[in-house]
This record gives structure tokens, C-alpha cells and sequence, in this order.
């Protein structure tokens, strides 16, 4: 179970497969926080990630049966949860200007005096961006997968990547030491 | 000299061999500024899964199990239509051959339009239901509860209205069914105010 602890795992599994829902309930309570994190740091707002939160785990009771562990089931949650998250973003797509910001105003005036932490500075990041950092280099996803679960490219992913990474860079003050 | 991008620089954190990877290596091992550079990136990703793991404010498990009912009961509304289709050909068919007169005494023809007029209901209301999108919408704790305790009644009646339907015979079942039926509607009336009523309340 990854990091992630379930007091006797496998028969809490077998009892969610079978739709027990004190089993389904402990699974909840063991990957709430991990999942309710992964959404809160891929979408912008506690209500989103509250609702992919709801809406993972509706559908980890409803295709738990389909599990068969063959990976970790934190593993399994996690996808749901990724792909439910970057649903969300799709969603809200028509109110996020971060692609019309990226394309049209690179450098904005303020970022050259800026030196932010590192929270700020990764909500500052548009939805994409922070997106693929989050799932690739917190998460470990491969630029392969995350293509995969967005409907992109892999050079897509990567370039998103190095955007991203730039700009953390910049806003976090890496560049006055270089 | 020309320093290494940062595509190149995260290149190089990527397992197996990327085109120009051995060649950007060499270069970090003799730059300076790369090195360092490449040392920060590290230290950044290594920030990054430090952050603090953020928890939900409200809990979201009476959300979830709610609309999990609510899903077992649609499933199970299917069913039953399928169940009662069957058995109205069932009896239709009996009626073909069975001898005209039944015992005297009771209205089962007021029954009957009575269970006609109460499966409308039932029907309106679920249409209400329907029409507010229960699945897609998202609750608060307390009315996901009393919309579970609502929800979890409603599927008993449905399996009673099953069972009564499939056992007895005709003019027992349409009493009991009528029962049932009014159940069933006090229920769903109960459903409907609890999400569409509130929810207009609030303006939502």
C-alpha cells in the first residue's frame, strides 16, 4: 500500500470488493488526505479539489471489483484521482487565461522582482503547468504517462516541464545565484 | 561557452538515454554554472515533495456513500421496471383464460385507478429527481444523510414492491401494492424536498 497504511489490507479489500461498506469507508479514510492533496495542488480552487475528491472515490466504490492487484492500490487510487483532476482542468478551461498568459505575456513586469516560496510560487503557475510538475516530479509519473492522461503529446509534457521549471526558478530568486 | 536549457538540464534526470544525453553530462562535469544549476533543480523537486500534505476541510465519505445509494437505486428502479413489465404480461396473459368474474364485495376497480394515479406520482418525482441531476450534483454532510436515510427506505419498498408483485395474487397484490406505492411517494416527495427545495432555497 505505498506509504499508506490499511490495517489488514487484504481483507479490507476483499470486503470493498464485495461492496461492504465499512471496508469501502476504511479505504477512504486511509487515502482521503493523499488524494484531496493531489487534486488540491492540480486544481485551483478547495471546492474543485473537494468535488475530484467525491468523484474518485464514487468511482473506486463503484470499479472496485476491477481491481484485481495487479499494482499498489494507492496506485490505482492515485490514477483515478490524476485523471479525475485533469478532468476538472478540461472543465474549467474556458475561465483559465494561463494559455492566452503564457502565449501573449511571457516576461509580466512584476515577476522580475519577485521572490516568492515555493507554495506561492506553484499556485502562481498556470493549471497545465503546474499540473505536469505536480504528477512528474512529486507524483513520479513518466512525461509517457501523463501524455497519455491529458490527451497530449510527450513533448507537450516536457516542454510544459521546462516552462514550468523556468519560471519556478525566476519567481523563487535561483537566478540572482547563478 | 553555451549553457545547457532547462530541457536538457530535467533531460538528464530521466532514466535510460536521451538523444544528447551523454554528451549534455559531459558538459555539466565541466561546467560550473551547470552543475550548480543542475544541484538547484534537484533541490527544487526536492522542495516540492516536502510541501505539507493539504486534508480536506469537510468530510466527503456521506457525500460519496449517498450518491452511491442513489446510483444501487436507479440500478435496481431498472429492475424492477423489467419485473413489472414481465409480470403484467404474465397476468395479461392469465386474464386471457382465467373466467370473468372476480369475488364480489371489493372495488378493485377504485383500487386499480388509485395505483394508476400513485405510480404517476412516483413517476413525476422521479422525473423531478432526474431532472436536478442527483449523480452530478455535490452535498453537504447533513443532507447526504438524510437523503441516504431517505434513499435506503426507498430501496426496501422497491424490493417489497418486488416481492409483492411476484407473490400474491391479484387482488390482494393491487391493496398491497397501493400501500407500498403511497409509501413510496412519501419517501421520494421527501427526496425531492430535501435536494431540489433546499437547493432553490439557497439559490443554487
Amino acid at each position: 500500500m505505498d506509504s499508506f497504511f490499511v490495517a489488514d489490507a487484504e481483507a479490507v479489500l476483499a470486503r470493498a470488493r464485495s461492496g461492504d461498506a465499512a471496508a469501502l469507508e476504511a479505504l477512504f479514510r486511509a487515502f482521503e488526505s493523499p488524494v484531496y492533496n493531489l487534486a488540491r495542488r492540480i486544481c485551483r480552487t478547495t471546492e474543485d479539489a473537494e468535488d475530484v475528491l467525491q468523484e474518485t472515490f464514487f468511482e473506486v466504490c463503484r470499479s472496485i471489483g476491477r481491481y484485481r492487484g495487479d499494482g499498489s492500490i494507492w496506485g490505482w487510487i492515485r490514477t483515478i484521482a490524476a485523471s479525475k483532476a485533469l478532468m476538472r482542468l478540461r472543465r474549467n478551461k474556458y475561465r483559465d487565461a494561463d494559455e492566452l498568459d503564457d502565449q501573449v505575456t511571457p516576461m509580466r513586469r512584476e515577476d522580475t522582482a519577485l521572490r516568492m516560496d515555493l507554495e506561492a510560487a506553484l499556485e502562481r503557475l498556470g493549471q497545465t503547468s503546474r499540473a505536469v510538475v505536480w504528477l512528474h516530479d512529486v507524483e513520479g509519473y513518466t512525461h509517457e504517462e501523463i501524455a497519455g492522461m491529458m490527451g497530449k503529446t510527450v513533448s507537450f509534457s516536457k516542454s510544459q516541464l521546462a516552462r514550468a521549471h523556468t519560471r519556478l526558478r525566476r519567481w523563487l530568486g535561483e537566478e540572482a545565484l547563478a | 561557452m553555451t549553457h545547457l536549457t532547462m530541457e536538457q538540464l530535467l533531460a538528464l534526470r530521466e532514466p535510460g538515454s536521451e538523444p544528447g544525453a551523454a554528451a549534455a553530462r559531459e558538459h555539466v562535469e565541466a561546467c560550473a554554472a551547470c552543475a550548480a544549476e543542475l544541484d538547484r533543480l534537484h533541490q527544487r523537486v526536492a522542495r516540492l515533495r516536502a510541501l505539507p500534505t493539504l486534508a480536506p476541510a469537510r468530510d466527503r465519505w456521506p457525500a460519496v456513500q449517498a450518491r452511491r445509494r442513489a446510483q444501487r437505486r436507479s440500478v435496481m428502479l431498472r429492475r424492477a421496471g423489467f419485473a413489472t413489465l414481465a409480470m403484467a404480461a404474465s397476468l395479461a396473459g392469465i386474464a386471457l383464460v382465467r373466467p370473468a368474474a372476480e369475488p364480489a364485495g371489493q372495488p378493485t376497480a377504485v383500487v386499480a385507478t388509485e395505483l394508476a394515479e400513485v405510480k404517476q406520482n412516483s413517476q413525476a418525482l422521479e422525473g423531478v429527481l432526474q431532472a436536478y441531476n442527483l449523480e452530478g450534483r455535490v452535498v453537504d454532510g447533513h443532507t447526504a444523510r438524510i437523503a441516504g436515510v431517505l434513499e435506503d427506505r426507498i430501496a426496501e419498498v422497491d424490493q417489497q414492491l418486488q416481492a409483492a408483485e411476484l407473490e400474491r395474487s391479484a387482488a390482494a397484490q393491487d391493496r398491497e401494492l397501493l400501500q407500498l406505492w403511497r409509501e413510496r411517494v412519501g419517501l421520494l416527495d421527501a427526496l425531492v424536498d430535501v435536494h431540489v427545495t433546499r437547493a432553490s432555497n439557497v439559490g443554487l
